[in-house]
């Protein structure tokens, strides 16, 4: 029996079709058209073809802020992901409150990245900071002013995956305990009677079964990571040297500050690009349609 | 042997109680810093505690903005767009899971790449639109904005909910002769409410926690509390003492709401997820 009919389907959309196009297809559409334009900050436009695509990808265009983009997806993620699953470990543990542990733990998920990144400038300060001051302490610095966390190149970047990895590793531990929760606990019996130690209990047993809930978290994560613009804005604003610069943030300082509307559309559809075929692409591989519906 | 378990088991309590009071430490440091006076959060070497317990971080907040009525824009913002995009997200996501139709298929992989796009991308298109609209720095501006960009996320919650609804249910509807409108409101949505919580909760976190889009399309009137507590990124040192304040006074009521609800967050996060 066919519940709902083509017509109704469509009906239903629509409301809800009204809203996301005019605020989210209409202005991608509009940054295509964009993109092949050098737009003045009167508004003329001049048809330049490519120009705008050539230039992101050679020297003086996004490339640094790419390489960034990944660097602080792959630090960012690959820690969270590393410490999530650690945390899962300890907090699968049933005992008398750990449910009132594990609710504190989960407690900052849902914090402004704004807020968090705030949070973390302060404490990153170099004079006043208290990371530095904890650091200087315990005996791993001799002063609190040798590392600059945010006004050093080499620092910046790291210093925004921190906040970020800070913000979101109990994300990922959550996901981790909601796959885990699919675990036959005879499954681990069944080992420990064969004597398998802790280490082979999480590596033959445990990732097998959560893997796909791993896997999901990880694409979820990736492109947050990717498109993270709150939490580095307010840290470094992409500074000192576009040393933190990412893609979202290099967008946006070309839009709202260089005005260049032509340039941050051509950026904006190549990021939008990557990131709608990443997510086909491992959907496609996690999620299939048909196999749902049978 | 059961001896060791046991040991090996305190050991793991310990840690996850000294795991969870180390991550919550930078939330603790901002609390502790916005009830010091002004000049001991530069203070240098910095304390961790407050010497001198001191309210005065929150009255210069209170003197620096307008923070009540931000917080009110905010509130009002968040609230409006998440009953927005909840109506009219369940009621297109229902149809799309309900129906068998090919298109179905189609528009389900639009709204997951529409989940996907980052705002910092959209925004200044966002922005000339709503200046032609002639809605600059108006609360409606940003209400229609959020239902827009977090329907995608409403939508894609609401479908994997309604897939554990058996479709018996539409079908004894049907035959009692009711319209697909009335088998939704009457009879799926009741079943549906844990998952309408969820989203709720979430789209409205969502909303409230936004700072770019609210940055752009506001600018006195409309103006929302990230936006202005932003503006203490430009100041001086000196105001970092209103400025943790203000994000204590932002956050607080998101931590005890996710105390609260976290039920409801967890099957949120994990919507699509765990079943998929």
């Amino acid at each position: 029996m066919r519940l709902i009919s083509r017509k109704t389907l469509l009906l239903f959309f629509l409301p809800g079709a009204v809203f996301m196009g005019a605020f989210l297809i209409y202005p991608i559409i509009t940054m295509v058209f964009d993109s092949f334009y050098e737009i003045g900050i009167t508004g003329d436009k001049t048809f330049i073809g490519l120009e705008n695509y050539i230039h992101a990808f050679t020297a003086g265009g996004f490339l640094k802020q790419l390489k960034n983009t990944l660097i602080y997806i792959v630090v960012a993620v690959g820690i969270e992901t590393v410490m999530g699953l650690l945390f899962a470990l300890f907090f699968e543990l049933d005992y008398k409150g750990s449910k009132i542990i594990r609710s504190f733990m989960m407690a900052p998920l849902m914090i402004a990245p704004l807020v968090a990144g705030l949070t973390w400038k302060l404490m990153m300060s170099s004079s006043f900071g208290i990371v530095n001051e904890l650091l200087t302490r315990v005996g791993i610095l001799s002063s609190s002013a040798d590392i600059l966390w945010l006004a050093d190149e080499k620092w910046s970047l790291l210093a925004c995956c921190i906040a970020d990895i800070w913000l979101t590793t109990p994300f990922m531990m959550l996901m981790i305990l909601a796959g885990l929760q699919g675990l036959d606990s005879s499954m681990i019996e069944a080992a420990k009677i064969d004597g398998a130690n802790m280490l082979q209990q999480v590596f033959t047993i445990k990732l097998p079964v959560i893997k796909p809930v791993l896997l999901t978290a990880l694409s979820v994560r990736i492109i947050d990571a990717a498109r993270t613009f709150d939490i580095i804005w307010a840290m470094t604003e992409g500074g000192p040297n576009s040393s933190s610069e990412t893609i979202s943030i290099i967008i946006y300082k070309t839009l709202a500050r260089y005005n260049n509307i032509g340039y941050a559309s051509a950026m904006a559809v190549v990021f939008i690009a990557v990131l709608v075929i990443f997510t086909l692409v491992f959907m496609q591989s996690l999620w299939n349609p048909k196999k749902k519906s049978s | 042997m059961k001896k060791k378990g046991e040991i090996g088991k305190k050991l793991g309590i310990i840690l996850s109680v000294i795991l969870t009071v180390f991550w919550l430490f930078p939330y603790i440091y901002v609390i502790c810093c916005s009830f010091k006076p002004g000049s001991e959060v530069i203070a240098v070497p910095p304390s961790f505690f407050p010497k001198v317990f001191s309210v005065e971080n929150f009255s210069d907040l209170l003197g620096r903005m307008d923070a009540l009525k931000f917080l009110m824009n905010s509130l009002t913002v968040s609230l409006v767009s998440t009953v927005i995009a909840l109506i009219l997200g369940s009621l297109a996501a229902y149809a799309i899971q309900r129906s068998g139709a090919k298109l179905s298929i189609v528009l389900v992989v639009l709204v997951l790449c529409l989940k996907m796009i980052p705002t910092s991308s959209i925004v200044v298109p966002i922005y000339e639109l709503i200046c032609n609209l002639g809605l600059y720095d108006t609360k409606i501006a940003l209400i229609i904005v959020y239902a827009a960009i977090n329907m995608p996320f409403v939508m894609w919650t609401m479908l994997s909910f309604y897939e554990g609804i058996p479709t018996t249910l539409d079908e004894a509807a049907f035959v009692d002769g009711a319209s697909s409108l009335q088998t939704f409101r009457k009879v799926i949505l009741p079943i549906c409410k844990p998952g309408l919580a969820t989203a709720f909760i979430f789209t409205l976190f969502l909303a409230w926690n936004d700072f770019l889009v609210a940055l752009l399309l506001t600018s006195t009137n409309a103006k929302t509390f990230t936006v202005g507590l932003a503006g203490f990124l430009s100041a001086y040192n000196l105001d970092l003492g209103p400025m943790c304040a203000g994000a204590f006074l932002f956050s607080f009521p998101v931590m005890i709401i996710s105390l609260a609800a976290q039920k409801y967050i967890v099957q949120g996060m994990t919507a699509g997820a765990v079943k998929g």
